[in-house]
């Protein structure tokens, strides 16, 4: 083989596999990431058919789960503070796939069920999923009456999890 | 089916590009409709409604960009510039067709599947299990068409951008395998490990893909456009990339800091292959400036290089914490996202069509009014897009950082930034119905002139290319 060949193609896999080394493989042994913390929960399977109706809506694509060390009780929902407590990775150890998000076209929800005025309260879930703008004026949220009857109690017990 | 003719191919390729970058397109205007008036929403038959809730739609749109128009516009456009840089035929032009069939066969399920909620739930990486191994595919049988070229090559020389499309497709496959987990049906690693994945792939994607083939696009439309050998071959092959950065699009996340601190150095390295790049455009450029100004071609490829520049300036500094947690999260994010995509990779895959379009179709471009017409409208109106969500995204992290006004207030403030999105988004759209209005009338009419000659290598480089 000629050595332009030889560079490029060894260059280019030992590359990717440094890569998927240093950045996939360590961090997944990290010992931040080795165990559940106190808000990780096993789910039930209701919670989990939740998950999966949050994962085909695509509700991460404008709510995040991640709350960032300098916002972390800090940052404001409704009141000063209420984006609560920093996520670690340990929160995160049931997931599969987490939903983190890249973008807050809508609130954080990594602990909405501690939130007050809405916590554990299912009606205000129900109601906010079938007319956001009945509960939150102004909100961009699409409504969600097309759900089933079990998708929607499936939902509202996942919600109910993030604590 | 499976046609022999030299060339013909691509040319379907360019064609099956332009209907996927129509389609998600409308779905585009689609969700920028539904963030500024989500009321219209409401008002939709229930029955339609899941098909177009924003969560569905806006994967379709991102995968149907990025898999549909981009990738086959660059398909289209390195299966034409293969065989004139290696002065051989294409390794198999059947096999080229068979790839076409498989990809928009990939594509059609892309198209159904999202809209229909089957989602493997993590950005960019969301096609089903199915999808994910005839992506594979596709790609796989481009490289062999690729590295089956370079094999019977005639030209001695090895022009940059085969090196680059070599590269980026064999780093690509690795990339794609891994960030989908290919070996499992779910698609999705557990935890932590599932966000740090998908977001080394989120990069690698642009990283090894876009950017590494498009710059070999870029390189090879540079000289070819401006008529001038490239300026430095072997400054040239500093365009490589770097793999250890994708962590910085989670920046102050719940990954591992020394993982967040190693990717801001790998960051700030990236610089490197950036500024080795621009010195070699604006070099080769030099005197020949006036030929972007009447050039539509050129002046797409220009343009599409010094908005890379900014979306390398910009990506240097939200991979800085500080100014990451000002702006990740917001509006400006997708603002950036749409730099990247459409102003710079797109306007290249637009200049390539310019130029390949009428050499395929062996007739002359239909009007240079109506390309006047996309190239002014897809610029003014992406500048309006982009501008507004950038001014978007710094007042929502503003308010965000100062803990004092409750988050759905933010969300009201941003509805006159979504009005002039919108605008600027429709202003784009005018101006892709004339680029594909363009071509169509272009390959439909009759044929009138005889095709241009190809440019072997040795033509692209300084001294016959030694």
């Amino acid at each position: 083989m000629k050595p332009g060949l030889v560079y490029l193609t060894g260059g280019s896999l030992i590359s990717l596999l440094l890569g998927i080394i240093v950045t996939i493989i360590l961090p997944a042994r990290d010992p931040a990431a080795l165990g559940p913390t106190a808000l990780a929960r096993p789910y039930t399977e209701l919670e989990l058919r939740g998950r999966a109706v949050y994962k085909r809506e695509g509700c991460h694509y404008c709510h995040t789960q991640q709350v960032r060390a300098p916002e972390a009780n800090r940052a404001m929902v409704h009141q000063a503070g209420d984006i609560g407590p920093e996520s670690v990775p340990g929160d995160y150890y049931y997931q599969s796939p987490v939903f983190w998000g890249t973008s807050r076209q809508g609130p954080d929800l990594t602990h909405v069920a501690s939130r007050e005025g809405i916590g554990k309260n299912e009606g205000w879930h129900a109601l906010h999923f079938k007319n956001p703008r009945a509960v939150s004026p102004g909100s961009v949220m699409p409504s969600f009456d097309y759900l089933s009857p079990g998708d929607l109690e499936a939902l509202i017990a996942y919600m109910l999890t993030l604590e | 089916m499976l046609s022999t003719e030299s060339g013909s191919a691509s040319r379907r390729f360019f064609y099956s590009a332009l209907f996927w970058l129509l389609l998600p397109g409308l779905m585009g205007l689609t969700l920028a409709t539904l963030l500024y008036v989500p009321a219209v929403y409401d008002r939709l038959p229930l029955d339609l409604k899941p098909y177009l809730s924003f969560g569905r739609l806006r994967p379709a749109h991102v995968n149907l960009m990025i898999y549909g128009w981009l990738s086959q516009a660059y398909a289209a456009a390195i299966l034409f510039i293969l065989p004139r840089i290696t002065r051989a035929q294409l390794f198999s032009e059947r096999l080229a067709h068979a790839n076409w069939w498989l990809w928009n066969l990939m594509l059609v399920g892309a198209a159904v599947t999202l809209p229909a909620g089957l989602t493997q739930g993590r950005e960019y990486a969301e096609l089903i299990w199915p999808l994910d191994l005839l992506l594979i595919a596709n790609w796989v049988l481009l490289a062999i068409n690729i590295w089956g070229t370079f094999a019977r090559r005639q030209e001695p020389k090895v022009y940059i951008s085969l090196w680059s499309f070599m590269a980026a497709t064999l780093v690509f496959v690795g990339v794609y395998a891994v960030g989908n987990k290919i070996w499992d049906p779910s698609g999705a690693y557990r935890g932590m490990n599932d966000s740090i994945v998908n977001y080394f792939f989120v990069h690698n994607l642009f990283n090894a893909w876009f950017t590494t083939a498009g710059l070999g696009l870029a390189l090879y439309l540079l000289p070819k456009l401006v008529d001038q050998p490239l300026y430095s071959h072997r400054l040239g092959l500093w365009g490589l990339w770097s793999v250890w950065t994708g962590q910085h699009h989670q920046l102050n996340s719940p990954a591992p800091d020394w993982l967040e601190y190693l990717t801001v150095v790998f960051s700030i390295l990236a610089a490197v292959p950036t500024i080795a790049f621009m010195v070699n455009f604006f070099m080769t450029m030099r005197g020949r400036w006036q030929r972007a100004l009447d050039d539509v071609a050129l002046r797409f490829l220009a343009t599409g290089a010094l908005f890379w520049a900014l979306t390398c300036v910009q990506g240097l500094a939200q991979s800085f914490r500080t100014f990451s947690m000002q702006v990740h999260l917001t509006n400006w994010v997708i603002g950036h996202s749409h730099l990247a995509f459409v102003v710079d990779y797109s306007f290249w895959a637009f200049a390539a069509a310019y130029l390949m379009v009428p050499v395929l179709v062996r007739r002359p471009l239909y009007s240079r009014t109506l390309a006047e017409w996309h190239y002014w409208l897809t610029t003014v109106g992406m500048g309006i897009f982009m501008v507004s969500l950038w001014i978007a995204g710094l007042i929502q992290g503003q308010n965000w950082q100062t803990n004092s006004v409750p988050f759905l207030e933010t969300v009201r403030s941003m509805s006159p930034y979504f009005a002039l999105r919108l605008v600027g988004g429709l202003m784009a759209a005018g101006g892709v119905l004339c680029f594909a209005y363009n071509l169509w009338q272009t390959a439909r009419r009759q044929a009138s002139f005889v095709a241009v000659a190809p440019t072997p290598a040795a033509a692209l480089t300084r001294g016959g290319g030694r």
